[in-house]
C-alpha cells in the first residue's frame, strides 16, 4: 500500500491527561481508516535486561513496576515462574491471600477502565463516580498489603504478610457496596444513550479474526470464545475458586463493558468465596536461597488478559533471563483491525476499549489517500471530535 | 510429552523433548515456519502466546510458545549470531508480527517478509544499525546510554 | 494601571496576576515514560475522594492553556524531545514538578540502558514530590507547596508515603 511521506501524520505519543505514550500511523481512504501502523517504544525502559542485572528477590520489585495498574499480577506471574524451578509448594493459606488480591485488582483495573471510557466518549461523570468507587477497592488493597498501588505483596515462597484481625468483616461490607455500583453501572452502560451510539456496533471483531491475530482477555472473550487462563490452567486458589468465565459473541465495545462488568460481579463472589474458606496456617515458607538451573514458563489472567512469563535460571543469584509479554502487546493487532473501516471518531473509544496498558495519542497523524490532504489532531482534539461526530450523527 | 507433538516432530523430522512442563520441538532455522503452521492447522484450540528470545553466547534461541488450551507446546530454533536470519510467520499467524519486531530491535534477528522487517518498533530510528542491539550480552548499557546522550 | 508581569520562579509570590493565579492552577501533565502508577495517582487526585478541583487545580488538555507541568517518568530517549518540546510550549511563569521516583533519578529502574539521570537533566525542576507512586494527597499536597512559595528548607515538606 503506497502512500506518499510527506502525507503521513505523526499521531504523537503524548496524551493530555494519561496514561503512556504511543504512537499510531493512520491512514485514511474517503474518510475511513485504511490502514494503522503502530509504533510503541515511549515506554520501552529495558526492563527484561535489568532483570539479568538483579537479584531474585529485587526483581520481584522490579517486575511490579512495569504497570502500576496490573503491577500485582507481573509479581505475581514471576513469583510463581521462580517457584516452579524452585520446586517450591506455596502454603494453602498464602494462595487464597494472592488470589484475593488479584481479584481485587481485578475489579480495580475495570473500574478504572471504565471510568476512562466514560471519559473517551465525553461523560465524564461516569468517570468522577467510578473513580470515585474504585477508592473503596484501593482502600481494601491498603489494609490488605500495605499499599494502594505498588503493592509488593507477593514474595517467593507465598505473600509477605497475613489478613489483619477485624478485616473481614469490612472487606465483606464493601464487596456488598462495590456489587450495587457494578450492577448500577452495568443497566447505565446499556441504556445510556452517550454511551450506547459509540460503542454499540463499534468493533465487529469475529472469531476468525482472532483466531488469527491472537488477542487475549475479555477482547478474546468478546468474540464467543470464553478463555479464561483462571479456568484452563489454574494457578494460586483458582482450582478450589473456580471463576465463571463472562463471554459474549457481539464482538463490540459495548458487549466489552458488559463482560468487564459482569467480571467484577464475579470476582466479588470469588472474594467472598475465598474469604469464607479461607484455610489457617502459615502464609510464607522459606524457600531455599539458590534458584537451581532450568526454565519455567507459566501465565497469569491480568485484568487484561494473558500475562506470560518464562524465567530461566543458570544457578546464579539473579535469573539469566526472563521474558514476559504484556496482554497489550497481544492485543494491538487486533484493536488494529477492529479500526479498519471506521472513521476517525471511532479511534479513541477503540483504543480503550481494548484496555491498553500504555497512553494514548496526542497528535493523530492521519492521511488521506483521495483528497491527499493531511492534517493532524492532538489527543484532545481527537476526543472533541468524537463527541461532536457522533452528536451531528445521532 | 503429548501425541501431536510427536506427530508433529514425526513429519517435520525435529527432536522432541519436554522441557518446563511442556513438549517441545527442536527444529531447524529453515523449518521454523513450516513447523508452526503445522501446529496451528493441528484440530482444537490452538494461540499464540509469545516468540521469545535469549542470547546464548555466539547463537540466538528463539521460542515460539503456543498455548493449546491445556499445556504449551513448543517449538524452539537457535540462528547464529553471524547470520540472524529468520522467515516471519506473520503471513500465516498476523499475531505474530509485533513479537517478531521487538525481537528484530532487541536481539537484532531479521524476519524477511514481516511488515517490520528493516523499522524499528521500541529503540529510537536514531539507534546506529552497527551498534549492539541491547538485549545480547555483549551490549553495554553504559554505553548504549552514552550513545543515546542519556549521560 | 499598568501591573508589571513578573516572570520567573518567584512569580507566583506576588502581584496581581499571580494573586489569581494561585486559586486557579491548571496543570498539564505528560508521561514521560512512566508505569502509570503516578499518573492514576494524579488523576485520582482530581476524583472525588481527593479533589484537587476544589483548589482550582484543573488539568488541561494543551500545554499551551498550563501554568504548571506534572512530569512523571524515566524519560526514554524516545520522550525526551517530547519532553523538552512541551516545556517549551507552556507559557510563562512556569513551573514544573517531577511528580514520583523515576522522574526524580530513574527510580527502580536506575542504570538501565534507555533511562536517563532524571527530568532535571533537561529542564529545570521546582518541586519534587517522592514516592512510588506519591498517594493523591502527596500530589495535593505538593501543588500547594508549590503555590504558597518555595519552602525555605528543602527538606521541609514531609512526605506523605
Amino acid at each position: 500500500m503506497q502512500y506518499s511521506p510527506e502525507n503521513v501524520m505523526p499521531f504523537g505519543p503524548i496524551h493530555p491527561s494519561l496514561k503512556e505514550p504511543e504512537y499510531f500511523k493512520l491512514i485514511l481512504d474517503s474518510g475511513k481508516i485504511k490502514e494503522v501502523i503502530p509504533r510503541i517504544g515511549y515506554v520501552h525502559r529495558g526492563i527484561e535486561r535489568a532483570a539479568q542485572d538483579r537479584t531474585w528477590v529485587k526483581n520481584i520489585y522490579l517486575f511490579e513496576r512495569i504497570c502500576g495498574i496490573c503491577s500485582f499480577a507481573h509479581s505475581l506471574g514471576y513469583t510463581q515462574g521462580v517457584e516452579i524451578l524452585t520446586h517450591f509448594e506455596v502454603p494453602r493459606r498464602a494462595k487464597y491471600l494472592r488470589t484475593i488480591v488479584a481479584e481485587l485488582e481485578r475489579i480495580h483495573s475495570h473500574f478504572l477502565w471504565l471510568g476512562l471510557v466514560g471519559h473517551w466518549a465525553g461523560f465524564d461523570t461516569l468517570f468522577m463516580w467510578v473513580w470515585k468507587d474504585r477508592e473503596h477497592i484501593l482502600d481494601l488493597e491498603e489494609a490488605i498489603t500495605g499499599n494502594r498501588i505498588h503493592k509488593s505483596y507477593v514474595a517467593i515462597g507465598g505473600v509477605r504478610k497475613d489478613l489483619p484481625d477485624g478485616l473481614r468483616e469490612t472487606l465483606l461490607k464493601e464487596l456488598v457496596f462495590i456489587e450495587k455500583r457494578a450492577r448500577y453501572y452495568s443497566e447505565l452502560v446499556q441504556s445510556e444513550e452517550t454511551l450506547s451510539i459509540r460503542t454499540k456496533g463499534v468493533g465487529g471483531l469475529t472469531q476468525d479474526t482472532a483466531r488469527r491475530l491472537c488477542p487475549v482477555g475479555p477482547l478474546l472473550r468478546s468474540t464467543g470464545i470464553a478463555r479464561d487462563i483462571r479456568v484452563e490452567d489454574p494457578y494460586a486458589a483458582y482450582d478450589e475458586l473456580i471463576p465463571q468465565v463472562q463471554s459474549s459473541t457481539d464482538g463490540d465495545i459495548a458487549c466489552l463493558m458488559t463482560i468487564r462488568l459482569n467480571e467484577v460481579l464475579d470476582s466479588c463472589r470469588v472474594i467472598r468465596d475465598a474469604v469464607d474458606k479461607l484455610p489457617s496456617g502459615p502464609v510464607r515458607n522459606p524457600v531455599p536461597r539458590v534458584v537451581p538451573s532450568g526454565e519455567s514458563c507459566q501465565h497469569v489472567e491480568a485484568p487484561r488478559g494473558e500475562l506470560f512469563y518464562f524465567v530461566r535460571s543458570e544457578g546464579k543469584s539473579g535469573p539469566a533471563r526472563v521474558k514476559l509479554r504484556t496482554p497489550t502487546l497481544a492485543n494491538i493487532m487486533t484493536a488494529i483491525e477492529m479500526l479498519k473501516g471506521r472513521p476517525i471518531a471511532d479511534v479513541p473509544i477503540v483504543l480503550t476499549g481494548m484496555d491498553p496498558c500504555f497512553g494514548c495519542m496526542d497528535r493523530v497523524s492521519v492521511v488521506d489517500l483521495n483528497k491527499s490532504a493531511q492534517w493532524s489532531l492532538t489527543g484532545e482534539q481527537l476526543r472533541q471530535y468524537g463527541i461532536e461526530y457522533y452528536r451531528r450523527h445521532e | 510429552m503429548s501425541e501431536e507433538a510427536k506427530a508433529v516432530g514425526g513429519r517435520l523430522g525435529a527432536v522432541v523433548e519436554t522441557l518446563m512442563g511442556c513438549s517441545v520441538l527442536q527444529v531447524d532455522p529453515a523449518k521454523v515456519k513450516e513447523a508452526c503452521a503445522a501446529v496451528s492447522s493441528l484440530p482444537g484450540y490452538y494461540h499464540l502466546t509469545t516468540i521469545a528470545a535469549a542470547d546464548r553466547g555466539d547463537r540466538i534461541e528463539i521460542t515460539y510458545f503456543f498455548w493449546r488450551g491445556r499445556a504449551f507446546l513448543v517449538v524452539r530454533t537457535t540462528v547464529p549470531k553471524t547470520d540472524p536470519t529468520l522467515d516471519s510467520i506473520s503471513g500465516i499467524l498476523p499475531g505474530a508480527t509485533l513479537y517478531e519486531a521487538e525481537i528484530q530491535d532487541l536481539f537484532g534477528v531479521t524476519f524477511t517478509g514481516s511488515p517490520y522487517t528493516g523499522k524499528r518498533l521500541l529503540l529510537p530510528d536514531s539507534y546506529p544499525a552497527d551498534a549492539p542491539p541491547p538485549f545480547r550480552t555483549e551490549a553495554d548499557p553504559e554505553k548504549i546510554r552514552k550513545l543515546m546522550k542519556l549521560e | 494601571m499598568v501591573v508589571p508581569l513578573r516572570r520567573g520562579r518567584r512569580a507566583l509570590k506576588s502581584g496581581l496576576t499571580p494573586w489569581a493565579r494561585k486559586r486557579s492552577i491548571w496543570v498539564f501533565h505528560i508521561n514521560a515514560s512512566s508505569c502509570n502508577g503516578c499518573d492514576i495517582e494524579i488523576l485520582a487526585a482530581l476524583t472525588p475522594r481527593y479533589d484537587a478541583e476544589r483548589l482550582g487545580v484543573e488539568l488541561v488538555p494543551s500545554p499551551r492553556h498550563a501554568d504548571v507541568l506534572l512530569v512523571t517518568g524515566i524519560l526514554n530517549p524516545l520522550m525526551k524531545d517530547r519532553l523538552v518540546e512541551v516545556y517549551q510550549q507552556i507559557p510563562e511563569p512556569k513551573h514544573v514538578v517531577a511528580i514520583g521516583a523515576c522522574a526524580m533519578g530513574g527510580g527502580v529502574f536506575r542504570g538501565c540502558y534507555n533511562v536517563g539521570k532524571g527530568i532535571d537533566s533537561v529542564i529545570p525542576v521546582d518541586l519534587y514530590i517522592p514516592g512510588c507512586p506519591p498517594r493523591p494527597e502527596a500530589v495535593i499536597f505538593g501543588i500547594l507547596k508549590l503555590v504558597t512559595g518555595e519552602p525555605k528548607d528543602p527538606v521541609e515538606a514531609v512526605p506523605l508515603v
